[in-house]
This record gives structure tokens, sequence and C-alpha cells, in this order.
């Protein structure tokens, strides 16, 4: 599932975290998630909108985030996702077990 | 996933499935702000507007694949594309409903056909017998050497040593069938009554609807003659009247109080009307020969019958050494109930079930074929399914749906002609055959038959998706009729050499059977059964008790017959002909040694016949006189020998006029007065026996049992069989004929086993025949199919039509021989198993054996011809245009 990565390619399961993680300050559509996610990697994750719609999918399916229609900051009818409940505490486990598997790839790099 | 949210997603999965649409609408404008969007920015780095919305448009990519892939999310994707294959598996199956239609019919009548018989051999053979612990209940017979060809009851005697000498046995009890006629409340009947010891009921764990069960009280007659009834007769004879119990009812002229009913589907021994207490009275009490009770034991939990077996074994061996002069010899060989329930019918069923299975391989065969010719036909669909992108796995599973969609089709039309077949069964099946009502179709047999053809159909449906995905695609694609040589002998010749091999066995076996019924009805009997009617009568003993009135009712009843003008002749015999009856005599050492003759026994059978019996039945006289109207009790007692007996007793001479001791009394003095021909009068198969005949009206016992009365008559059947009974009901109207028939019916119930065998047998060899036929069909159509390219070549070039007739012919017959000869061998080897159910024609009948192949040869020939005609039609332009 993971075209996106013309950059730099995604761990699989990765962009799923990375769209939660971008809704935990409040709603977003999806052209904003995308924005956000290139904006604070420094345009180092380009977030295609061929894996970025089936994982906004999998999510609602998940129950991990709600989707609903409203108005954008320009007047623009927009599908904004927030987070649930479900969706935060799943953010928190993925971002625990994404954070010890980097620290051990870190040890690994930095001793070998 | 937890369970709660793991039922938290298939509901969200249910809601988006119904909200679909609405779903799909939301996913595409927001795709399509987002690209607005996307615009908007391009604009702001200084694009022109037309020229931004076409970069978003390609930074997007393909925005109806995006939609796809996300909708892949919601509802249930396996299952969707699950009833995808489902749908396309029927709309292939459609496509082609020439391959449908065959391909359901050989898989229904290969499930069909075995479904039926499977369910018949578990009716008859496996499925318990309905009391409890059954498995646990034996029979114990008795065999003496005097008649070693029967299994009979135990004498009293015997069954009280058996009982006290034998540990194995956790309970026993006994009965002895007999025949009792009601009367009184409609047309008299005869029924089946079981006279049964007190034990009966108990062993059997049997409880009555109605009143009570037999009690040990009534075997000592403290409450009178008292009757169980069955629940059959309750409901058929009484209606099922509620008040019953303590009714009475007539039995034989005697009257019976009503104990109680019997629940229903209870009606052991065979189909039981009624139970009456068994009364051992008299000399029967201590009478060692006396072998009329049958005994029934239930083992100990965890004897094994080999052990019990062996402990009888040591028991009859101390009786005989006991009882040198009564008992010598004897054996009491057990079998379980079931066995005994179901006797002869397990060779017969055994036969059957080798044929059916052969029938399912060749439907498997037939199925595997069409399926594997259809998938090689279809590589090039298959080829550019893959080329756009199907994926291995999932043209694998589409055609796997269309093999289980064929099968599950195959199996339902299977299932349905299974209880046709089982019905048919029930109507056709000789009333002999044991345990036909527990018979109906089974679930399990249905299925497993369902799964070995699916599994062969499948197995055949993935071999070509296989080879194609692993196949050069490009190959595929070109239509390479011309490239690929068809190999000599690929799995679709074998599978059509193996059908051709199997119903070549099935060809021969019914053949045999056909020709050994042939011959066994063409057998002389010595016997002229033409316009000869037979009737049962039964004389009740309460009216007809003594000796006298009996030989007095004899005398007016053959009086009556002689009265009436459409019968040329009439008889009474005191055992049915061509029924089973006949009774034996045994002659002693002394009365051999008398007529010099050096043997230990010797067995004749005997009959006592009125006057009339040789006329009326056609029996040659060779020399001597029949029975006359002064032969009668009183007069010289005289008997008439039959050919064999004649030379037996007295080779070289002439019988007649000699005397001959049948007897222990110094009285029992015979003159011979007369010599027939031999006959075959109990069955069509065998040799004549050593026979001897004696005056009716000279016995002692006139229908002791029952009387067979035989007439010759002038007229139509039916006008016969009034008048039959007009002359009995003139004598006595309470009495019920039975087995009211002509003789050449009888003769033919005679043979009514073989019969329905060979009936069955030539079923399953014509269906066989039909599948092979359709299986070389497929297979020539789809060579010539493949050849056609080839064809027009050979045309082209100057081969006449009839050269290319021949090619193809040459190959039908090559896959016929082949598999005949298979055949041939399997029928050598196979056809012994018959042996014992042939009649005057050995199992390996040169005549039989080619001519079934020569059959077998011309269907296949048959087969092919329809496509080699197609391939003589071919226009060469055409064919040459695909090049």
């Amino acid at each position: 599932m993971v075209r996106s990565a013309s950059k730099n390619e995604l761990l699989p399961g990765t962009l799923e975290m990375l769209v939660l993680q971008t809704l935990t300050h409040g709603r977003r559509h999806g052209y904003g998630i995308a924005q956000r996610i290139q904006e604070i990697s420094d345009d180092v994750l380009q977030v295609e909108e061929g894996s970025l719609y089936p994982a906004l999918q999998r999510l609602l399916v998940k129950g991990w985030v709600k989707a609903e229609w409203g108005t954008s900051d320009n007047n623009r009818r927009a599908r904004y996702y927030t987070l649930t409940p479900a969706g935060k505490k799943q953010l928190g486990t993925e971002a625990e077990n994404f954070n010890r598997t980097i620290a051990a790839i870190a040890r690994v790099m930095r001793t070998v | 996933m937890s369970l709660i949210s793991f039922i938290g997603q298939a509901w969200r999965r249910f809601i988006f499935l119904l909200r679909r649409r609405q779903m799909d609408q939301d996913l595409a404008e927001e795709m399509r702000q987002h690209a607005a969007l996307k615009a908007q920015k391009n604009i702001a780095v200084g694009m022109d507007p037309k020229e931004a919305e076409y970069a978003a448009q390609r930074q997007l990519g393909n925005l109806t694949r995006q939609r796809e892939e996300s909708r892949q999310s919601w509802g249930f994707p396996f299952l969707e594309s699950i009833a995808q294959d489902i749908h396309y598996g029927l709309r292939g199956l459609r496509k082609a409903p020439g391959f449908t239609t065959v391909a359901m019919l050989t898989l229904a009548l290969g499930i069909g056909s075995c479904t039926a018989i499977f369910s018949i051999v578990y009716a008859v053979l496996l499925r318990p017998l309905p009391y409890k612990d059954s498995s646990r209940m034996v029979h114990v017979w008795a065999v003496t050497p005097l008649f070693p060809e029967f299994q009979m009851g135990q004498s009293a005697p015997d069954m009280n040593d058996i009982k006290t000498l034998a540990h194995s046995f956790a309970a026993t009890t006994f009965y002895a069938p007999r025949r009792k006629i009601l009367t009184g409340n409609g047309e008299p009947e005869q029924l089946s009554v079981a006279e049964v010891n007190s034990d009966f009921f108990a062993f059997f764990d049997v409880h009555p609807v109605q009143g009570r069960v037999l009690l040990s009280d009534d075997e000592q007659k403290k409450n009178g003659d008292v009757a169980l009834l069955s629940y059959r007769l309750w409901q058929r004879r009484f209606s099922g009247d509620p008040s019953i119990v303590g009714r009475q009812i007539m039995l034989d002229q005697k009257p019976y109080t009503v104990a109680g009913v019997a629940p229903a589907g209870f009606a052991y021994p065979e189909k039981s009307d009624a139970w009456v207490p068994l009364v051992i009275a008299g000399e029967a009490k201590t009478l060692r020969t006396h072998w009329a009770y049958f005994l029934l034991a239930k083992l100990r939990p965890g004897v094994p019958l080999k052990s019990v077996q062996s402990e009888l074994d040591g028991i009859a061996a101390s009786i005989a050494q006991q009882h040198p002069k009564e008992a010598s010899g004897i054996k009491f060989p057990l079998a379980t109930l079931q066995e005994s329930a179901v006797g002869k019918g397990k060779a017969e069923l055994l036969a059957l079930l080798v044929a059916v299975g052969f029938l399912l391989l060749i439907a498997c065969a037939n199925v595997s074929n069409l399926v594997l010719s259809r998938g090689l036909k279809r590589q090039r669909e298959i080829a550019v399914r893959a080329a756009l992108g199907a994926s291995r796995g999932r043209i694998v599973r589409q055609l796997l749906m269309e093999s289980l969609l064929l099968a599950f089709a195959g199996g339902l039309a299977g299932i349905a002609l299974a209880a046709q077949g089982v019905g048919a069964f029930r109507a056709l099946a000789p009333a002999a055959f044991p345990r036909l009502e527990e018979l109906k179709v089974e679930p399990a047999t249905a299925l497993i038959a369902c799964l070995i053809t699916a599994f062969a159909g499948v197995l055949c449906g993935l071999a070509p998706a296989l080879s194609t995905s692993r196949a050069n695609l490009n190959l595929a694609l070109k239509e390479k009729t011309a490239t690929a040589p068809a190999r000599r002998f690929s799995l679709r010749s074998f599978l059509v050499i193996t059908e051709v091999a199997m119903a070549l066995v099935l060809l021969t076996g019914s053949a045999l059977m056909v020709q050994s019924m042939a011959r066994l009805l063409k057998v002389d009997t010595g016997l002229r059964v033409d316009n000869v009617h037979s009737a049962l009568l039964n004389l009740p003993r309460g009216r007809y008790a003594s000796e006298d009135a009996s030989r007095l009712f004899a005398q007016r009843l053959l009086d009556s017959l002689r009265a009436q003008p459409q019968f040329s002749s009439v008889a009474l015999s005191s055992s049915t002909v061509m029924q089973g009856g006949t009774s034996l005599l045994v002659l002693e050492r002394e009365t051999l040694a008398a007529l010099g003759i050096k043997a230990e026994t010797l067995n004749l059978e005997s009959r006592s016949v009125s006057p009339g019996f040789f006329e009326t039945m056609g029996v040659r006289l060779v020399r001597g006189r029949f029975f006359n109207d002064r032969d009668v009790k009183g007069a010289l007692q005289v008997i008439i020998l039959n050919d064999s007996a004649a030379r037996r007793l007295f080779p070289g001479q002439d019988p007649i006029g000699r005397t001959i001791k049948l007897g222990t009394e110094a009285a029992d003095q015979f003159q011979i007065i007369g010599q027939v021909a031999d006959t075959l009068d109990v069955s069509l198969q065998g040799r004549p026996q050593l026979q001897v005949y004696a005056p009716l009206l000279q016995s002692e016992s006139v229908g002791q049992n029952f009387l067979n009365i035989l007439v010759r008559a002038s007229s139509e059947p039916s006008v016969a069989v009034a008048s039959l009974r007009r002359a009995v009901a003139a004598v006595d109207k309470d009495l019920p004929l039975t087995k009211v028939q002509s003789m050449v019916h009888a003769v033919s119930e005679t043979v009514a086993q073989p019969r329905f065998r060979a009936w069955l047998l030539s079923a399953f060899a014509f269906t066989g025949l039909s599948l092979t036929l359709i299986g070389i069909y497929g297979v020539i159509s789809y060579s010539v199919g493949q050849r056609t390219q080839e064809m027009g070549i050979r045309m082209a070039l100057g081969a006449p039509q009839a050269s290319v007739l021949r090619l193809i012919l040459r190959e039908g017959v090559v896959l016929a021989v082949a598999g005949a000869a298979c055949g041939l061998i399997g029928s050598f080897l196979l056809m012994r198993l018959l042996a014992s159910q042939l009649y005057a024609i050995k199992p390996s009948d040169p005549l039989t054996l080619t001519g079934a192949a020569l059959l077998m040869v011309i269907v296949a020939l048959a087969g092919a011809y329809m496509p080699a005609r197609r391939a003589m039609k071919v226009d060469p332009m055409i064919a040459l245009r695909y090049e």
C-alpha cells in the first residue's frame, strides 16, 4: 500500500500513524493532512493522494477517525476528519512502538 | 484485536456498505476539492490557471483508480469478490449451455446413483437395528448333520441346556413364528403371529402404548388366552380403538383377550401383527429333535462374539456326547441380529456397491474430461484476464467457483435423482429384501458423493488455470492452433480409456446377469404351468381339529373345485409349488439296507398331493399310474417316485409294485404304484432332487399347515380366480385365500432376486455406456477443434473427405480399443465375484466378453463420428484464414 514514497519510502503502516498524529490538534481535511505531513517533514515525506484516501477509509472503518462536512477558512465546503478517543489511544500505542523501533535501529546504527 | 472492536469494525463496515452510494459521492467530492486546492496552490506559485489544473490532475494521478482502492476498505471485499466470482461463474456456465448440461447430467447420474446405492447399503447393512443394545443381540441357531443346509430353531431341552451352561449371556428369550387367521370384524385375514415367552418384551425393552405386555402368568393361562397387538394391526383393523384392551378377538376360531398394544415400529420378528404367549407342552418339552424355538440372546457387555461361539461349541459338544442318538454332530452357530435380518442380501449389496463405485468413477472421469477440455478452450480467455492484471489467485478462485457451482447444481440434481432411485428400489425390490421399510436417502452419503465428484471437477478445473498462469501469456494470446501438436496420450486420453474400461466391466456384468436370467427362465422344469392358478389356504385348528374333519374338508373342497366348469383339472398339495415349500423325508440306514443300498441316510423331498396333481401340473408319467380317488385312508398305502428317486432306490429295476418302509412303525409300508418325470418344483436353479409323492387323502395330517390349491383353467385369469374363490367359499366362507396368483407369475417370482440384480446392473451399465459416449464425444470434439487448421490444409492439398473422417475416427478407435483391452482384463478378474449368482453361464463366457467389447467399440465410434463429420465438413478456406 505504500505507493506514496517517491522521495522517501514510508515504513509499512506508518502513514496511518502520521495521519492520526496530524489530527491531534484538531480537525483537518485530506488536502490539509497531506500538506501538514509534507510541511513538518520539510518536504521529505510526500504523501500521495493514491495512498492517502485508502488510508483514510481504513481509519474510518476501524473507527479511529470521524469524517464530517464543514466549511473551510476560505468558505469552501470540505470534509473534515477528527480523531476519536479510540484513535487517540491507537496513536499512543503506535507512537510508542514506533519510538521503540526507531531507538533500536538507532542503537544498531551507532554501534555496528 | 479485542472482540468488541472487532464487532464495532464489522458493524461500521456493514453501515458503510449500506450507505455505499453516499460514501462514494462523499469521496468523489472530497477528491475534487483536493484537486481544486492543489490547483489553487499551483496558481499561487505563479502558474497559468489552465496549466495549474492540469498539473494538479497529473499529480493526483488516476482518480478513478484511487477511488476504487479507497472503496476496498468499506464493506467486505473478500465476500464481495466471491459474490462476483459466483456471478461470473454463473455467466460462464450460461454461456456454454452444452457443456453445462452434459456436465450437470453426468454429475447428477454419478452422484444420484451412488447416493441411492450407498443409502441402501447403509440402511440395510450398517444402520443399527432400532432396538436398545441391538449390537449385542444374537440369534443362537441349531444346525444338525441331518439338514446341514438349514439353520433351525432350538429344541426345548437344548435351549434349557444352553441357558444354564452359557455364562456369556446377559439375557435370553425365544419365540416361534406362526400364522393365524383373524375372523370377525370384517374379512377373514391371515396374520403373522409370534408366540413369545414372557421375557420377550423386556429383552427388546418394549413398553406398550395401551394395556400391558405379556407376562409369565399368561404362559400358565391364568388370564385365559391373551394377545398383544401390533400398533399397525390396531390402527388398520381396529382403527386405533382406545378401548381395545380387554376386548376379545378371534384367532384361528379361538377367543383371545387383548392385553395391550405394542408401540409403533415394533414388529419383531419380521412383520408381526400380534404376539401370544408361547407354551411348550407335552412331548415338545423333552424332544431333542423338535427344533422349533428361535433363541435370542443378549451378550454381556464387552464379551467378544468369538469367545461366545467357542463357549457354545463346547456346550454343543457335551450335548452331542450325552445324547448321541438325537443330537450327534449338532452345532449352535451364532449370528448377530443384524446379520440374521440381512441374510443373503449382503453379497448382493456388496456387488452393487462395486458396480456403483465404478459408475461414480466413470462420472468423475467424465466431468474431469469435460472441465479439462473446456479449460483448454478457455486458455486464451484466461490469458487475456492475466494480461489485464488479474492475479493468479483470482483466476484460480474464479475457475474453482465455476467448478463448485457445477458440483453444487449436479449434486442437487443427483440428490433428487437418488430420492427417485430409492423410491424405485423400494417399489421394485423383491418383497423378501430385508429392512426395506427403513430405506431413505442418507444426507451423509449424498454429501460424500458430491465431495468426490466436486473434488475431481475442481482438480481438473484448476489444471488449465495453473498451466496458463505459468505459461507464456504471449503464446497463449496468439491463437496457437497449429503450434502445439496434440500429445498422443494426454491426461484426457487416459481418462477416456479408464472410462471405457470401467463401462465395459459394468457391461459384461450386466450381460452375464441378463443371459443367466434368460437361461434360467428357459429351464425345462418338467411342469407345464401356463393357465395354472394357485392359491394358499390355511385351516384354522380350532375348526378343523381332528384328522377326520380336515380330511373331510379336503375332500369336499376337491369336489367343489371339480364342480366348476372352467377348470379342466384341479388338485391340492400339502406344500407349495414353486413358492419355496417342500418337506424332507429322511430314509434311515435300516430302510436303505433293506433295499440293498449302503448309506447312512438319504434325503427325499416329499409332497402329499391329491388326485389330479400330475395332470394339473403337466408332469409326465413314466410308468405305472397316477393317484386316483380310491387312494384314501384305509386303502392300500401307495406312493409315486420321480425318475431320480426310482433310479437311486431301485437302480436298473422296475420299481412298480415294490414296497418300501417309510417310517418307524411296522404299518409304514408303502407300495410304489407310479414313476413320474423329474421336476424342478421349488426353484429353477439346481438339479432335480429325489422326490416321493404320497396321496393327500391318505396322509395323517391333511392341511396341517396349509393347502395349496392348483387349478388348470381354460378361462380368463380373472374369471378363473373368481370361480376359485367361489368354490372355496362354498365349503367354508370364513377361510381367507392368500397368494392367489398364476403359476407363471409364481415361477417368475422365484427369480425375483436375480432379476432385480440383473435389472439394476443393466441400469448401471446403460448409464456407464451413455457417460462413456459423452466422454468420447467430448475428447474427439476437442481434438477436432484443435486440428481444424490441419484438416483444412490436408483438404486444400487434396485429401478426400473420407480420409479426414478416417483420421478422426481412428483416434476414437484407438482410445476405445485401448480401453476395451483394459476392460476385458478387468472383467476377467472381477466377474469371478459374480460366479455364485450366475446360472448356466461362465463368468468368462467368451461370447459375452467379446460381444460387450464390440458394443463398447461401436459406442465409441458413434461418439467419435459426430465430431468427425464436423471435421469432414470443414471448409478449407475458412480453416486456413486463421493462419
